[in-house]
């Protein structure tokens, strides 16, 4: 039953109330990015919106979200993080999953759920760093691994792969484990405001 | 001229248990300025969201009865076909600032944009809605960068542009200071005064008074009454119903003094004279 | 109010440019280099997009863009200069430290590549309004919702900005510690950002409100209050990009066939 009142969870039709999550949630994730820089804490923290999106109104939109988040910070910041577009939408893909078949409701899922968007944030992200950078990532540990690798012989691929790992898989598992916080602890009013399928029942 | 009529009206959000509107049926005649009033809770946000189709399109839920614009039932239609003809302006007049255009003239252009308007209406529209609401000064400013009561006929005026027939104010200036406040009561007199259908929820009950035509009183999702506010205000059990009347009315009340002719209580400052009047010695 | 928009209205030539035409010469830039696949055309190109920089007076904006980039790439020098498979022929030895011919060559035509992409970028962004570009794509046929979407976050996030700057002020006040050890400082995040959260969240309802009400959902044509202008400059402009493109693609095409 429950299953009902929901999208299907590659529906391109979204409300008006899931389009304007999108600034919100890409506003979100430019303040995580900002909070972290100020408590100068060692992870990026700049994907919370997209998660949450992806929680509250599918994968589709936290597709968007991530898509449309490095296009802006391409814009405004620093342009080559545009390339990185991909990526963030891949995260916004798997969460949404993730939320719709319904783990984003205990810490065991999120952490699942957190594993699985670093993944496919490392399998997108590393093909896009050899082709830019030659497989660096621009961060101090992960370039460190990758040097390492690349002295003990390793491929260039496995290097920056290792490279992304250590640099985006822990930063993917906290956050998705603070968006579950705050998911479960929305009302649900709030929860059915972005599905836009759901029957009007009627009392005459 | 639209007339608006509503029958058996209930209404459920999703998820929740109790009705927020419960069997409402009342008529408003054109050009009618509507009070509506009652506790927080009552239903009156519901009502004003339902005249403009936003329940239950956009919120869905579960639904009974019907309201219709003229010859529109609200169900059957989508939001922005109604928006041409029933206009809504809410509390939050930052909310209500698209955050897509840098000018005001621009941001009141937006709805008019969406219609498919030419270029030549549109500008005829909106140096309109601009004077009526008096911003013509700040047409270049940024939306943001004015203040709430600037802010707020901003808002009035985006709706005025799309010519509504009939206007719906859900708390208009709960979040203004007394002068913003006084500039859009001001402005709502005027468009009330050309023949708008006025309809407002406002928790001042002076400008309930001193402006509408009928007041409606509202409590649990049930209308309680709707009549002249001098009716409505020389109620026993309006305390009972969560709403304090205007200072005129409690001092009349006070005082014991109705009006000779109707026997009902003053609810303005000119009432309130007239029956003190003779009094004095 | 504060923008984040990199562009600035500088009443340049390339400010009166259409959008269009910018557009086009970020991806001949960066099309006809790759394409030619020759570091000196990616030199050429970057002279010019210098040269359209200044005569615009934006050049110096593009120095905390560029640094950002210059960081990534300082490192890229030293790892593959010391490190790349194939590196045989060292050039510098700073102590323990040997840089290699190859390895550097390598990390030149990177950064090469890297700073001829920023500055096509910057080309655009930095001359150009964001909500013409976007007007000019709906123009075009895309979606004018998501159009909104791109041209609303402009505003949005310098007033979650404000929001978060009251904020982070009031837990300051309470007595919040935004300094120590790491486990206070993660400990510290979370009432920094989740009332920002809430607040937006509950704010998207009545702004999906308020556009709904304005007709956002229409059905009917969008028209638009400001008129975009194409001249004739822009035209022959377009036409110029179009056959630099094809040009570099026909050149491709030569050097595979023989």
């Amino acid at each position: 039953m429950k299953k009902k009142s929901y999208n299907s969870p590659w529906s391109l039709q979204f409300n008006t109330a899931a389009l304007v999550l999108i600034p919100a949630a890409v506003g979100i994730n430019y303040l995580g990015k900002l909070f972290a820089g100020v408590l100068k804490l060692p992870l990026w923290m700049d994907s919370i919106g997209t998660c949450l999106a992806a929680c509250l109104a599918g994968p589709v939109v936290g597709a968007i979200c991530g898509a449309i988040n490095n296009i802006i910070y391409g814009l405004t910041m620093s342009p080559i993080s545009m390339v990185y577009a991909f990526s963030q939408a891949g995260i916004g893909i798997v969460v949404g999953l993730m939320a719709y078949y319904g783990r984003m409701n205990k810490i065991g899922g999120a952490v699942a759920t957190g594993i699985l968007a670093g993944l496919a944030a490392v399998s997108i992200s590393t093909p896009l760093n050899i082709a830019f950078w030659g497989g660096t990532t621009g961060n101090l540990w992960g370039d460190a691994v990758y040097a390492l690798s690349l002295a003990k012989d390793l491929p260039v691929w496995l290097a920056s792969l290792l490279d992304e790992i250590v640099v985006d898989l822990p930063d993917k598992i906290v956050t998705v484990i603070i968006v579950m916080g705050m998911y479960r602890g929305m009302p649900k009013s709030l929860q059915s405001l972005y599905q836009s399928n759901g029957k009007i029942e009627s009392l005459d | 001229m639209a007339r608006i009529e509503v029958n058996h009206l209930k209404y459920r959000y999703p998820h929740t248990e109790n009705l927020a509107l419960n069997g409402v049926s009342f008529q408003i005649e054109p050009g009618e300025f509507i009070g509506i009033i009652g506790k927080n809770g009552s239903g009156k946000s519901t009502l004003c969201q339902a005249f403009t189709g936003l329940i239950p399109n956009f919120y869905r839920g579960a639904y009974g009865g019907n309201v219709k614009i003229g010859e529109i039932n609200v169900r059957d239609v989508e939001v922005d076909e109604l928006c041409q003809k029933v206009g809504i302006v809410f509390q939050n007049p930052f909310n209500q600032v698209t955050g897509s255009k840098l000018t005001v003239y621009d941001e009141i252009a937006f709805g008019l944009e969406n219609l498919g308007l030419t270029r030549k209406e549109m500008i005829r529209r909106i140096d309109d809605a601009l004077e009526q609401l008096d911003i013509t000064k700040f047409r270049d400013r940024n939306p943001f960068d004015l203040s709430g009561g600037q802010m707020q006929r901003m808002a009035i005026a985006s709706i005025i542009a799309m010519n509504p027939e009939i206007i719906i104010l859900d708390e208009p200036t709960s979040q203004l200071d007394p002068q913003g406040s006084e500039e859009v009561f001001k402005a709502v007199q005027r468009l009330s005064q050309k023949g708008i259908t006025i309809i407002m929820v406002e928790h001042k009950m002076e400008k309930i008074a001193a402006y509408s035509d009928r007041v409606m009183l509202l409590d649990e999702g049930k209308m309680i009454d709707f009549d002249t506010p001098q009716k409505i205000f020389s109620r026993d059990d309006l305390l009972e119903h969560g709403v304090l009347p205007p200072a005129f009315t409690r001092i009349g009340r006070g005082l014991g003094r109705k009006n000779a002719a109707t026997g009902e209580y003053p609810v303005t400052l000119n009432e309130a004279k007239e029956a003190l009047e003779g009094m004095a010695v | 109010m504060k923008s984040i928009s990199l562009y600035e209205e500088k009443n340049s030539t390339l400010n009166h440019l259409d959008s269009g035409c910018k557009m086009l010469y970020m991806v001949a830039a960066i099309l006809v280099p790759a394409l030619i696949g020759n570091k000196w055309a990616n030199v050429a190109v970057i002279v010019l997009s210098i040269f359209l920089l200044t005569i615009s007076k934006v050049l110096r904006k593009t120095i905390p863009v560029l640094s950002v980039s210059g960081i990534v790439i300082l490192t890229i020098v030293i790892i593959q200069g010391m490190f790349r498979a194939g590196n045989t022929t060292v050039v510098l030895q700073l102590g323990p430290a040997a840089f290699y011919k190859e390895g550097l060559l390598y990390s030149l035509g990177i950064a090469l590549n890297v700073f001829n992409i920023l500055l096509a970028i910057c080309v655009l962004i930095f001359t150009t309004k964001p909500s013409d570009m976007v007007e000019n794509f709906i123009e075009k046929g895309f979606s004018p919702r998501l159009g909104y979407v791109f041209i609303s976050i402009f505003q949005i996030i310098p007033q979650m900005m404000e929001t978060m700057n009251t904020i982070t002020d009031a837990q300051r006040s309470r007595g919040m510690e935004t300094e120590g050890s790491l486990l206070v400082r993660i400990k510290a995040f979370l009432p920094l950002i989740s009332p920002v959260v809430m607040s937006s969240l509950v704010d998207t309802k009545e702004r999906a409100i308020a556009l709904e009400v304005r007709g956002f959902n229409a059905k009917t044509k969008k028209t638009f209050l400001n008129e975009r202008k194409v001249t004739t400059t822009d035209k022959i402009i377009n036409l110029l990009l179009i056959a630099a493109v094809l040009a570099s693609v026909a050149w491709r095409v030569k050097l595979w066939l023989g």
